[in-house]
């Protein structure tokens, strides 16, 4: 085919668009003046190097790092069965299960915290941290479920049924023929969840108390008073954190075709 | 009898389909339910004709719609345009380019934001850039203005279109496009006549992910909106955390809902390839 | 053989894992070494000054540890009476509306002021600021404009409305704390004294298409002023000492009205089970060498009298017998009792 120069000229321009305010960030985050402005007022790591220093902004990422690896192994636990039921073995009510796990897709997370807050959390008394891993847990089936679902239904039925026939039982031949074939989907999954869970902004407002709070939202509120490069440079430590994850997730197993 | 399998399939699903409804599903049909309720306990639409009564309500809700059509529109032209780009790339740079497409959906959609407010201050770079070239006389107020929330949400969703629109086109026969051509067809009927229609499940889900996203968001209307330009997930906030009108929310929570509902209903219709407006053909 | 040992090599490592993450998660500080808590909630603002000069102090003193909650005035409180059966927090800072409505909605414990040492240093505004000894006042600030002097002269509150100042200037929102300080003011200097503000309200109406935006926290005034968006703004005097480090000529004004007076107080969480270690830190607080470092640092105005403060630092924050004189605070009760009508005129003809 030929390759037309103005449709690789709108490409790029779309990816300018895309990726441009990223970069502009990262230079922001790189400057060595005293306040947010692009272009830099000359570079350095200067407010990289202390924005690692505040102490409220490390306890948030450990928060929110432990948080989305646990509900990401959460929603695997929950997700990976009901995905192998739903395309394998044909269930009873599979339809009503399938819009059910994926209903948290739809529903604004604003929503989701302040229902989760008034008649989850308060009236079963459950504390801050449980509270907060159920949320993100349940916010992450409906990815896990999704992405294991899609791995399986590129995997052939007949390798399975014949383990099973050659004498294995049905979880020894999960265990031993389906996992390893579907790792590429159950690694792809753990990494959209671990993302979508580090990232979650407005069910996190709702849940979160004193003496936990998650990045992101640590951000947002120094956003509210700060005004120097920092978050900028904040911010551009994670998205470069992302793009590393992102790089070798998409060498090793084409992620996008996830999402 | 169920057979064994369905059982064990049953059984698989059990935690999962639980977890899901009593975390999520049940306080949520509590909130909604709320919103049927009036003051004095009765049931009704009472909390609806309360909260359309108010103008500020029906112009957030107006604006709310508006702004998710006009990003949900943009990243469906802009989306094609890409999509066809990268499916006609060889294989190699294919694969780069979708990374690179990738990419902004995982970095924080704070840190995103963020970016927004460098450019669009009256200092930016938009600014500075467009007085540069003269067309403009004087610096323009941007941020805090819906322009501002609509590039904000058309960045952040952008790729959630591009995505299933290049799998869907790469299914698209190599051939049917040049064969197409050597019959003389034009540009615009090869994109209606044989892109269109094969790439419509693409843009279902695409634009079910846009539209919802576009509704639904908070971090985008919050930062770069604002009090003068609020969404009604922006309005919801308000409500709850300044306000402390729960009565308000529920209303709000259920027309939030029920719009995503009706968009994936929609385009899901558009998605199977029938016209709107005409029952299942099944 | 060697397959299987690193099979059980990664399963061993992800258990550690697993563990270690669920350890950082659900691990509350201060829990292995058996020390009291006690969980306060405050304005998130300047806390590394906090922790130097009131946190670590205080920690080191009573053998405790603090947990800390952070948030604007009204969402902490809207979290607390979400909580109010089991309440988490022991002791919470708010603006001195919000202290109010917490106390009406029975949030709230009166305050033994015998047990504070401090108190008697206090200044007058801070002693009871919304009544029933409810609430102390820890720090006072006024609200009032903030211009550009290269671009504008402010003499009084009616100067915002001239007609250079189009599409330059920036209102607080009424859900701020800044809102009803600014329409009080803004009331007074049109010569009226209506508690429902309407004349005010008409005034900010007549005028919202020069409102560049209305702010919902301190958050982006500085950023305004930096990028050229704003050149006069309503704004708590804490935000001086980061505006004038912009290299922009920006000045305090003195209207001729004088400036709306702001407090921020302490109140004591009912039900909370730490009520002696909470008037410790409450005293602490209030103390007179607390105090000064907490000024010293611009990090909040005084509300002990016998703080002194050099010069340069003083001209930085709400401090001295004439800036004290020139605020008028809006009581808080007029707040409670006439923010919805303000909201819904606010709504009906400014917001939108």
């Amino acid at each position: 085919m030929t390759m037309r120069p103005w449709a690789i000229a709108a490409l790029v321009a779309v990816l300018l668009f895309l990726l441009g305010p990223f970069l502009i960030i990262v230079g922001a985050g790189l400057s060595a003046g005293e306040t947010l402005t692009f272009p830099p007022e000359g570079l350095s790591l200067r407010w990289v190097w202390a924005v690692l220093q505040v102490d409220t902004l490390r306890h948030a990422f450990a928060i929110s790092f432990s948080l989305a690896v646990l509900s990401t192994l959460g929603a695997l636990a929950l997700g990976i069965p009901a995905a192998y039921a739903l395309e394998r073995l044909d269930p009873p009510g599979a339809g009503a299960i399938r819009a059910l796990v994926t209903a948290p897709l739809v529903v604004p997370g604003i929503v989701v915290g302040l229902a989760l807050l008034r008649y989850f959390v308060i009236p079963l008394g459950i504390g801050i941290r449980p509270a907060l891993l159920m949320s993100h847990t349940a916010l992450l089936v409906p990815y896990t479920v999704r992405v294991v679902a899609a791995s399986l239904r590129n995997l052939r039925v007949d390798i399975e049924e014949a383990a099973i026939l050659l004498g294995a039982s049905p979880l020894t031949a999960f265990v031993s023929v389906v996992m390893p074939n579907i790792r590429n989907g159950i690694v792809a999954a753990f990494i959209l969840s671990f993302i979508t869970s580090f990232n979650q902004v407005p069910v996190s407002l709702f849940l979160a108390g004193p003496g936990v709070s998650t990045l992101p939202i640590e951000m947002l509120a120094r956003i509210d008073f700060t005004y120097d490069p920092s978050i900028a440079a904040l911010s551009a430590l994670l998205a470069l954190l992302s793009i590393a994850i992102v790089f070798v997730a998409e060498r090793l197993l084409g992620l996008s075709r996830y999402v | 009898m169920i057979a064994a399998p369905r059982l064990r399939g049953l059984l698989l699903m059990a935690p999962a389909g639980a977890f899901v409804a009593l975390a999520f599903l049940l306080p949520l049909a509590i909130l909604l339910s709320g919103s049927f309720q009036a003051e004095d306990g009765q049931l009704g639409v009472q909390r609806y004709v309360q909260f359309f009564a108010d103008p500020l309500n029906r112009e957030v809700f107006l604006r709310t719609l508006r702004i998710g059509f006009l990003v949900t529109l943009a990243s469906v032209i802009l989306g094609y345009v890409a999509a066809l780009a990268i499916v006609d790339l060889d294989p190699g740079s294919r694969g780069r380019v979708i990374g690179l497409v990738t990419l902004p959906i995982m970095i924080s959609p704070v840190a995103r934001t963020y970016a927004w407010i460098v450019l669009l201050g009256r200092t930016g770079l938009v600014n500075s850039v467009a007085h540069e070239f003269g067309f403009t006389d004087a610096p323009l107020r941007l941020l805090y203005t819906e322009p501002a929330v609509f590039l904000g949400l058309l960045q952040l969703l952008l790729p959630l279109i591009i995505l299933p629109l290049v799998s869907a086109l790469e299914n698209v026969p190599r051939d049917a496009v040049p064969a197409a051509r050597m019959l003389g067809a034009g540009w615009w009927t090869i994109f209606v006549r044989i892109l269109l229609p094969l790439s419509r499940e693409g843009l279902g889900v695409g634009g079910v992910l846009v539209f919802t996203g576009a509704i639904t968001a908070y971090i985008t209307p919050a930062m770069l909106g604002g009090a003068k330009v609020l969404m009604l997930e922006t309005l919801l906030y308000q409500r709850v955390n300044v306000t402390d009108d729960i009565a308000t929310a529920t209303v709000i929570t259920a027309l939030l809902v029920a719009m995503s509902v009706v968009a994936k209903a929609l385009l899901n219709r558009i998605a199977r390839g029938r016209p709107l407006g005409r029952g299942r053909a099944r | 053989m060697i397959a299987k040992l690193r099979r059980i090599a990664t399963l061993v490592f992800g258990v550690l894992a697993v563990a270690y993450l669920s350890y950082v998660f659900f691990h509350e500080p201060g829990e292995d070494a058996g020390a009291d808590r006690l969980v306060i909630s405050v304005f998130g603002v300047s806390q590394e000054s906090f922790r130097k000069h009131l946190y670590n102090p205080f920690e080191a003193e009573c053998g405790c540890k603090l947990v800390i909650e952070t948030g604007n005035s009204s969402e902490r409180l809207s979290k607390l009476a979400a909580r109010k059966t089991n309440p988490e927090v022991d002791l919470a800072v708010f603006a001195d509306f919000d202290a109010l409505s917490a106390a009406r909605r029975g949030l709230t414990d009166p305050i033994d002021v015998a047990k504070l040492g401090n108190y008697d240093r206090l200044y007058e505004f801070a002693r009871d600021p919304i009544g029933g000894r409810m609430a102390v006042g820890y720090t006072v600030y006024a609200a009032g404009i903030v211009y550009r002097t290269d671009k504008v002269r402010i003499e009084s509150w009616n100067d915002l409305w001239q007609p250079v100042l189009k599409d330059r200037m920036v209102l607080p929102t009424l859900t701020s704390s800044g809102g009803p300080m600014m329409l009080h003011m803004v009331e007074s200097a049109l010569g009226g004294n209506d508690p429902a503000f309407r004349g005010a309200l008409a005034k900010v109406a007549a005028n919202k298409e020069s409102v560049v935006t209305f702010y919902e926290r301190s958050a982006h005034l500085v950023q305004l002023f930096q990028q050229g968006e704003a050149w006069a703004a309503v704004t708590g005097r804490y935000n001086l000492p980061l505006l004038q480090r912009l290299d922009l000529p920006i000045a305090w004004a003195t209207p001729q009205e004088g400036d709306a007076g702001g407090r921020n107080v302490m109140v004591l969480i009912r039900g909370s089970r730490r009520r002696a270690l909470a008037l410790r830190l409450m005293d602490k607080w209030l103390s007179t060498p607390v105090q000064t470092a907490l000024a010293l640092d611009l990090t909040d105005s005084p509300a002990n009298r016998e703080v002194v403060l050099p010069p340069a630092t003083a001209s930085l924050l709400t401090y001295g017998p004439a800036m004290i004189q020139r605020m008028k605070f809006v009581p808080p009760a007029q707040v409670l009792d006439h923010r919805a009508a303000w909201t819904a005129a606010w709504n009906e003809t400014i917001a939108r």
